[in-house]
């Protein structure tokens, strides 16, 4: 009979660690390129859902603001952007209720949206909440 | 006279915990890390006076030079799909800033292309964050 007795050969295990911070630092480089760290300007646009806009429709005549090709009017009275801007600004919208601060805007024809963008930081900067109203739909969104 | 002679030490850098370094690194970085979803997107920023600095929201819309519609960084056909998109991944998020939506377009778009979309993330549910570039004084 074999004797089981006999002692087993003790291999001495190693896992191999040599390469693992080269790996980890390819990790390192992989994240780096692929993670975005910019950092970016902007406003918070308020801007009802069509059920919304219809409600506050019902309240009182609103301040407009009508984009029609190169055009600008507030309250139908032609103006550039720093009038625009000053003309929101004395609405004093932020003291009103919610109802009251909707400034509707108008468009028509061709408009950029570089002038939309100009236009829609006026009205968020008045503390406004804005109202799209779209010539050829002609009804509010 | 016989000088003694200099023992010269083995010099070693210690390299035993690079890995672990590492790794906190690496641990780090998939933490902090966003990754860029549109890449694939050229846009040329609008101006104007009245931006500031703003937090990144998880959820973006983009409109290329082209007029293509982004909806986090993929393609999409119409602004009907748009709707769609932004209300399914409103839903899946929470917090104050689940509503967010970072808003980008190109300035030399027309308001065909990007009133629909504005349109559409107002109709989801969304609060648009438009994003621009402070406009320099000249």
């Amino acid at each position: 009979m074999r004797s089981f007795g006999r002692q087993r050969e003790q291999r001495e295990t190693t896992v191999p660690m040599d390469s693992i911070s080269d790996i980890a630092f390819l990790l390192i480089i992989f994240f780096i390129l692929a993670t975005s760290i910019q950092r970016f300007a902007g406003f918070h646009a308020e801007i009802p859902a069509a059920e919304r806009a219809q409600e506050t429709e019902k309240t009182e005549k609103m301040p407009s603001v009508i984009l029609r090709g190169g055009a600008l009017m507030l309250n139908d009275e032609p103006v550039d952007m720093p009038q625009l801007r000053a003309g929101l600004l004395a609405l004093q919208l932020p003291s009103k209720p919610e109802g009251q601060r909707v400034v509707v805007v108008e468009t028509s024809g061709s408009v950029p949206y570089q002038t939309y963008f100009e236009v829609m930081s006026a009205i968020s900067n008045a503390g406004g909440i804005m109202g799209i109203l779209s010539e050829e739909e002609g009804a509010k969104k | 006279m016989k000088m003694p002679k200099r023992r010269v030490r083995p010099i070693t850098v210690p390299t035993t915990s690079m890995g672990d370094i590492a790794f906190l690194l690496i641990i780090f970085f998939m933490v902090c890390s966003d990754f860029v979803k549109e890449s694939n997107v050229k846009w040329t920023k609008a101006t104007a006076p009245d931006v500031h600095k703003i937090e990144k929201s998880r959820i973006s819309v983009a409109i290329d030079k082209d007029g293509e519609i982004y909806l986090q960084g993929r393609r999409l056909p119409d602004p009907d799909a748009l709707e769609a998109g932004v209300a399914a991944l409103m839903q899946l998020r929470s917090g104050p800033d689940a509503k967010l939506i970072m808003f980008k377009c190109d300035r030399g778009v027309d308001k065909s292309v990007f009133e629909p979309v504005i349109g559409a993330i107002a109709e989801a549910g969304g609060t648009i964050v438009a994003v621009g570039e402070k406009e320099e004084k000249q």
